[in-house]
C-alpha cells in the first residue's frame, strides 16, 4: 500500500498541506505566546542589563559588562549564597514533609476522600502571601503562640524569628502546598500492582518504597522540586518579613533596583540575568540525571 | 526463601505432598463475600489451575496464596507452614501478573536482579542465575533493553524470568496469557507447559479461558461464586461434570432440567420439564441417585443429525433444523424440537450436502453421551 | 490597587508586586530610531463624567465620611483606589491605569520626580482657597517651591517609639543607640529604607541626611555594622505587636505610625520621640496629573480639603500632623500639644527632607546597603 502509482480511491491529495507543516499550525499559538511573553522580554532584560545605571526616562543604550562585573564583586557572594541556601532547603523541606503527605493522600485516603483532603492542604494558598509570613511573626516571635505552649510543657523558648529558620519555615509553609499537589500527582499514578510484585520479590515495605515508589515518582519529585526552588529564588516576602537584619536575597535585591529607591533598572536587570541563569542551570541538571527512566527511552 | 521456616507458627499435621493447602478459607471485603469456605490441596509438582467466571473469586484465592490479601477465615498453608499473616515477601512463592508489573524504570536485566538483589547474593550469584533465566525464557538477548521497548510476548517471557529466577516452591500465575494475542497464546502455552516438565516446579494458574486451562493443567479447580464446584482432571471435569454449572461452564453443552422418572443399574429415565424422555448416565458408576430433580446434558458433538427418523427411539426427538454456521472443520446449527427446546448441534464439515435451514429434521444421541447431574 | 490592613505603613518602599513591575518594563519600552528609551508611558487621555472622581491615595486618608460630606456639599461621587507606596503608585500610574484620576497624594520627594516627568498639572492657584493657611515652611518647600504644582496635605517626622518601662531613661538622640546596645540586643528594629537608616546614621555623625560625600557615607556604614548585632530585623510594618507584646524594646518608625499606635493603646507604656539632633522631614501631598479626567472636580476636592474643619477632622481622626495652620487652631488642646506630632519650630529646624540624589551616589548607598544586609 506504500506503492505510489497506485493511489488509493477517492483520497483528495492535490489540496493536502505537506505533513511536517501540520504540527508546526498547531504549535503557532503557543509559540507567538511563548515568544511575546517569554523570549522578548528576556532579551529586553537581557539588553537592559547591559546599560549601566539607566533609570526609567533614559535611552537604552548597551554599552558592555559593567552591571555584571559589579555583580561579580565579592560583596554580592552572600547575597547569591544565602538565596541558594534559603531555596535548597526549602525544597529539601518540602520534599521531606510533602512526600509523606502526598503518599498518605493518594495511597491510603480513599478516593472520594482525597480531593476535600488536597483541597485543604491547598487552602492556604487562597490566602494572600503577605498575610501568612505575618501570622507566622505571631507565631514564632519570643512571646508568641509557639513559645507559649513550648513554656506550658516546660521547654525553654526558642529565639527562631528574624533567623534563618524563621525564613526556611515560612518559605516552607508558603511552597508545601505546590509540592504535595504535584508529589500527589504522580503518586496517584503509581501502578500499585509494582508494589505488589516488589512486595512479591522479596521488598520489605521500606525496599518497595525506595526501590519502586521513589524512582516511580522520580518525574514529580524533579517537577515538584524545580518548581519550589525556582519560586523560592523569586521570593522576597518571607526573607524581607520573616528574616533578620542579614537577610539580603538576590530577589530582595532585583526589588530594591526596580521599585526601591535605587532605581537602577540596568543592575536589577542584570541581576535578573543571573537568577535566570541559576534557575536554567538547576532546570538543565534536573532534565540529564534527574529522571533515568525518561532518558532510557520510555 | 528460607525466611518461611521461621514463620512456622504452628506445625499442623500438613499433608506433606500438598505444597499449598486452603481449609475453609473465607474472605470479606466490605460485607461482600468474595471467597466462601474454599478446601483445596495442591500437590507438589503438579500444574493446577483456577477456572471460573469473571467475578468468581478465582484471583483473590490466588492474591490468598501470594499474601496480597489475608483470609478473613480459614487456614492458609504453603509446604505445611501457617501462612495466614505471612506478607508476601516473607512467602516461598512469586508471582506472574496478568499486566506482567514489570518495573519501567529498570532494564530487563535489573527487572529479573531484582529479587537476588533483595536477598543479598553475591554478584557473581546473581549474573549467573539472571543470565540463566534470560536464557530458560529466551530473552538472553534483551537484557538491557527497557520494558517500554518490548512487545506484549517479550515483556511476558521478562515477568515469568523475574519470577522464575528466585526459585520458589509455587509459581503463580495470575491470567498470564490474557493480554496476548491468539497465535502468541498458543505459543506460551506450549512453553510455560515445556517451563513447568523441565523445571518440576508447582504451577497454580488462574484463567478464565477454558480451553487453555484443559489442555495445560494436571488438575482444574471450576469456581463458581466464590465456591469451588468441582477438582478434577481435565478430562473428568469435561465428561464428567459433578454440577450443573461445571456442565454448562466447561465447553458447549445443552442441558434440560427435569425429574428422574425411574432408574436401572447404570441408566436412568428422565422426564424434562417440557416433556422429554431422556435415557441418561447417573453421575458415577456405582451412583445411588434414584430420584429428584437433575439437569441432564448432552454435548453439541454427540448429537446426531437425519432426515428420517432413526430405527432407535430411545433418545431421538423431531424438529427443525435453524441458523447453520460454517466454523470451518465443523458447522454449527440450532434445532428447534417440537417440545420448544433449542438445542446446539456441532457435525463434523464432510464433503457431503448439508441440509438448508427450516427442514424438519430429526436427532438423536446415545444415552452412553448424555449426563444427569443431580440439582442440590 | 491591594487593600492593606490599617496597620501598613503609608510611606514605605514595601517590597511587593513584583508583577507590577514587570507589567511596567514590558511597557515601559518605547522604540525611537536606531536605539529605545526606556520610557516612562504617559497615560492616554479619557474624558470623565463630570460628577465623577477618581482619587488614588494612602490607605488611610480616605474613609466614608469624608466622601459623603463631599459628596453632600458637591454632588460629586468619589471613587477611591489605595496604594502602599510611593512607587508602587508610580507603576501602576505608568502602566496606563493612571488615566482615570483626578487626584493623586504623592509624597514629597516623589513630587519632585514627578514634576520632573511632566505628570503633574500646574495649579491653578486662583481656583484654590486657603493656600495661606498653610504653615510658612510649607509654602515655599524643597521639592515644589511655591506649590506650584502640589499642594500638602500632612506632613511627620522619622523618630523612635520605645518601651518607657524597659528603656529608663529612654532614648534622646540616634546616637543613644549605640550607648544601649546591650539592653536592646535582638529587641530593635530599623526602618527597612537605605536612606531613613543611613540617614539617622549620618546624623549621628553630625553629617547631613542627605549626604553625597563617600567618605561620610562610609563612615555611617562602618558605624551601622557595629550597632547591627543589636538590631533584630530592618522593617517598617512588622514592628507595633511585638513593640506592644514587649518582644521588641524600640523601634525606628515614622510619627504617624507612632503616634497613632500610642494613641489607640493609651496602657502601652509607649513613647515616640524624635532624636535631638534631627531626623527626616515627610509630607504627603495632593496633585493633579496632566492626565486628569475631570480637573474641576479635582479643584472642587482640594478645596474642600483645604477648609479647617475637614483637615482639623481629619487629623483628630487619623492623626497625620496639619500643615494648615487655621485646622491647627481649631484642634483640641492635648492635640495641639502633642510634641510628637506637632514638633517645636526648634526641633524642626534641625530636621531635613529626603531628597533624591544622584545615580553614583544612590549606588553607592545601595551597594552599603547591600553589604550591610548580607554580611
Amino acid at each position: 500500500m506504500t506503492n505510489p502509482s497506485h493511489p488509493i480511491a477517492n483520497q483528495p491529495d492535490s489540496q493536502v498541506k505537506p505533513t511536517w507543516l501540520q504540527p508546526l499550525l498547531m504549535l503557532a499559538p503557543a509559540g507567538v505566546w511563548l515568544a511575546l511573553l517569554l523570549v522578548v522580554p528576556t532579551l529586553l532584560i537581557f539588553e537592559l542589563s547591559l546599560v549601566p545605571g539607566i533609570r526609567p526616562g533614559q535611552v537604552v543604550n548597551p554599552s558592555g559588562l559593567d552591571n555584571y562585573l559589579r555583580i561579580v564583586q565579592p560583596d554580592y557572594f552572600p547575597v547569591l549564597g544565602r538565596s541558594l541556601f534559603f531555596s535548597i532547603g526549602t525544597t529539601l523541606a518540602c520534599l521531606i514533609l510533602g512526600f509523606p503527605v502526598a503518599y498518605w493522600i493518594a495511597l491510603k485516603v480513599p478516593h472520594r476522600w482525597q480531593n476535600l483532603v488536597l483541597l485543604g492542604f491547598v487552602l492556604p494558598l487562597w490566602t494572600s502571601s503577605l498575610l501568612r509570613s505575618y501570622a507566622w511573626i505571631t507565631i514564632l516571635r519570643p512571646t508568641g503562640v509557639l513559645n507559649t505552649i513550648l513554656s506550658k510543657i516546660g521547654i525553654p523558648p526558642l529565639d527562631i524569628l528574624n533567623r534563618e529558620s524563621a525564613v526556611l519555615i515560612g518559605m516552607t509553609y508558603s511552597m508545601l502546598p505546590y509540592m504535595v499537589l504535584i508529589l500527589y500527582a504522580a503518586l496517584e499514578k503509581l501502578d500499585r500492582q509494582l508494589l505488589e510484585a516488589a512486595s512479591d520479590l522479596g521488598a520489605t515495605p521500606p525496599q518497595a518504597f525506595w526501590k519502586v515508589t521513589v524512582p516511580q515518582s522520580l518525574t514529580g519529585i524533579a517537577a515538584g522540586s524545580l518548581l519550589v526552588f525556582i519560586t523560592s529564588m523569586g521570593d522576597f516576602v518571607n526573607p524581607e518579613i520573616l528574616g533578620g537584619a542579614s537577610s539580603m536575597t538576590v530577589a530582595r535585591l532585583i526589588y530594591n533596583q526596580f521599585l526601591g529607591a535605587t532605581q537602577n533598572w540596568g543592575f536589577g536587570s542584570a541581576l535578573s540575568m543571573v537568577l535566570i541563569l541559576v534557575v536554567s542551570i538547576a532546570i538543565a541538571l534536573l532534565l540529564k540525571y534527574g529522571d533515568r527512566s525518561a532518558a532510557g527511552g520510555v | 526463601m528460607s525466611q518461611a521456616a521461621t514463620q512456622n507458627q504452628t506445625s499442623t499435621t500438613a499433608d506433606a505432598e500438598f505444597d499449598v493447602e486452603l481449609r475453609k478459607v473465607f474472605k470479606v471485603f466490605n460485607s461482600d463475600t468474595v471467597v466462601r469456605g474454599i478446601d483445596l490441596g495442591i500437590r507438589r509438582g503438579e500444574f493446577f489451575s483456577i477456572l471460573g467466571p469473571s467475578g468468581c473469586g478465582k484471583t483473590t484465592t490466588l492474591r490468598l496464596m501470594a499474601g496480597f490479601e489475608t483470609p478473613s477465615s480459614g487456614e492458609l498453608l504453603i509446604q505445611g507452614h501457617f501462612m495466614n499473616r505471612v506478607p508476601p515477601y516473607r512467602r516461598p512463592v512469586n508471582t506472574v501478573f496478568q499486566s506482567y508489573a514489570l518495573f519501567n524504570h529498570l532494564t530487563v536485566w535489573e527487572n529479573v536482579a531484582f529479587g537476588l538483589r533483595l536477598q543479598k547474593h553475591t554478584k557473581a550469584d546473581i549474573q549467573q542465575r539472571v543470565d540463566e533465566s534470560l536464557k530458560l525464557v529466551k530473552m538472553d538477548g534483551f537484557a538491557k533493553r527497557f520494558p517500554a521497548q518490548l512487545s506484549g510476548g517479550q515483556q511476558q517471557r521478562v515477568a515469568l524470568a523475574r519470577a522464575l529466577v528466585n526459585r520458589p516452591a509455587v509459581l503463580l500465575l495470575d491470567e498470564p496469557l490474557g493480554a496476548l494475542d491468539l497465535k502468541l497464546r498458543k505459543e506460551m502455552q506450549m512453553e510455560l507447559s515445556n517451563l513447568h516438565r523441565e523445571l518440576g516446579l508447582t504451577f497454580v494458574m488462574v484463567t478464565h479461558d477454558q480451553e487453555e486451562a484443559l489442555s495445560l493443567s494436571d488438575r482444574i479447580a471450576v469456581m463458581n461464586q466464590g465456591k469451588i464446584e468441582q477438582i478434577d482432571s481435565p478430562e473428568q471435569i469435561y465428561q464428567q461434570p459433578k454440577t450443573p454449572f461445571v456442565a454448562d461452564f466447561i465447553g458447549d453443552t445443552n442441558l434440560f432440567h427435569g425429574k428422574i422418572e425411574g432408574f436401572y443399574p447404570t441408566m436412568l429415565w428422565v422426564i424434562t420439564d417440557n416433556g422429554l424422555k431422556i435415557k441418561a448416565k447417573p453421575p458415577d458408576a456405582g451412583s445411588s441417585l434414584t430420584s429428584g430433580s437433575v439437569v441432564v446434558s448432552v454435548r453439541p458433538e454427540s448429537i446426531r443429525l437425519s432426515l428420517s427418523r432413526p430405527n432407535e427411539d430411545v433418545n431421538s426427538f423431531e424438529g427443525r433444523l435453524r441458523n447453520v454456521m460454517y466454523l470451518g472443520t465443523h458447522l454449527h446449527c440450532l434445532v428447534d424440537l417440537t417440545s420448544g427446546d433449542r438445542l446446539t448441534v456441532m457435525r463434523p464439515n464432510l464433503p457431503t450436502t448439508f441440509p438448508s435451514e427450516d427442514t424438519p429434521i430429526y436427532i438423536s444421541w446415545s444415552p452412553q453421551d448424555c449426563l444427569a447431574i443431580p440439582i442440590t | 490597587m491591594i487593600g492593606l490592613p490599617a496597620h501598613f505603613s503609608r510611606r514605605s518602599l514595601t517590597r511587593r508586586q513584583i508583577l507590577q513591575t514587570s507589567a511596567a518594563i514590558a511597557s515601559g519600552m518605547v522604540l525611537s530610531g536606531c536605539g529605545w528609551t526606556l520610557a516612562e508611558v504617559r497615560p492616554a487621555l479619557s474624558k470623565g463624567n463630570k460628577d465623577d472622581l477618581s482619587i488614588y491615595t494612602w490607605e488611610s486618608y480616605i474613609d466614608p465620611q469624608l466622601t459623603e460630606t463631599f459628596h453632600t456639599q458637591t454632588g460629586i461621587n468619589i471613587t477611591a483606589d489605595i496604594y502602599d507606596s510611593n512607587e508602587t503608585m508610580l507603576a501602576t500610574f505608568q502602566t496606563g491605569k493612571g488615566a482615570i484620576y483626578s487626584v493623586i497624594y504623592p509624597s514629597d520627594y516623589k513630587v519632585a520626580e514627578m514634576i520632573e516627568k511632566k505628570l503633574l498639572s500646574q495649579l491653578d492657584h486662583s481656583r484654590i482657597s486657603g493656600l495661606e493657611n498653610l504653615l510658612p515652611e510649607f509654602q515655599n518647600s524643597v521639592y515644589d517651591p511655591g506649590n506650584q504644582h502640589s499642594v500638602p496635605i500632612s506632613w511627620g517626622t522619622t523618630g523612635l517609639i520605645y518601651n518607657t518601662d524597659a528603656l529608663n531613661p529612654g532614648p534622646e538622640d540616634w546616637q543613644d543607640l549605640w550607648q544601649m546596645q546591650q539592653p536592646l540586643n535582638r529587641k530593635m528594629t530599623l526602618l527597612a529604607d537605605v536612606r531613613e537608616v543611613m540617614g539617622a546614621t549620618l546624623k549621628s555623625l553630625g553629617h547631613s541626611y542627605n549626604s553625597t560625600n563617600p567618605t561620610e557615607i562610609k563612615q555611617a556604614y562602618e558605624k551601622l555594622v557595629q550597632l547591627k548585632p543589636a538590631v533584630t530585623t530592618f522593617t517598617t510594618d512588622a514592628w507595633r505587636d511585638r513593640l506592644l507584646a514587649g518582644d521588641l524594646l524600640l523601634s525606628m518608625a515614622y510619627s504617624a505610625d507612632a503616634v497613632r499606635l500610642i494613641q489607640e493603646n493609651p496602657d502601652a507604656k509607649l513613647r515616640y520621640v524624635i532624636p535631638r539632633s534631627g531626623t527626616s522631614l515627610w509630607s504627603d501631598t495632593m496633585v493633579i496629573p496632566t492626565t486628569s479626567p475631570n480637573p474641576d472636580a479635582a479643584y472642587a476636592w482640594i478645596n474642600f480639603m483645604m477648609q479647617p474643619s475637614v483637615a482639623a477632622d481629619v487629623t483628630q481622626r487619623l492623626f497625620f500632623a496639619t500643615p494648615n495652620q487655621a485646622a491647627y487652631d481649631q484642634l483640641p488642646a492635648p492635640l495641639r500639644n502633642n510634641r510628637s506630632l506637632f514638633p517645636s519650630d526648634e526641633v524642626i529646624k534641625a530636621c531635613e527632607r529626603i531628597i533624591p540624589l544622584d545615580a553614583k551616589v544612590t549606588e553607592l548607598y545601595d551597594q552599603y546597603w547591600t553589604k550591610l544586609t548580607s554580611g
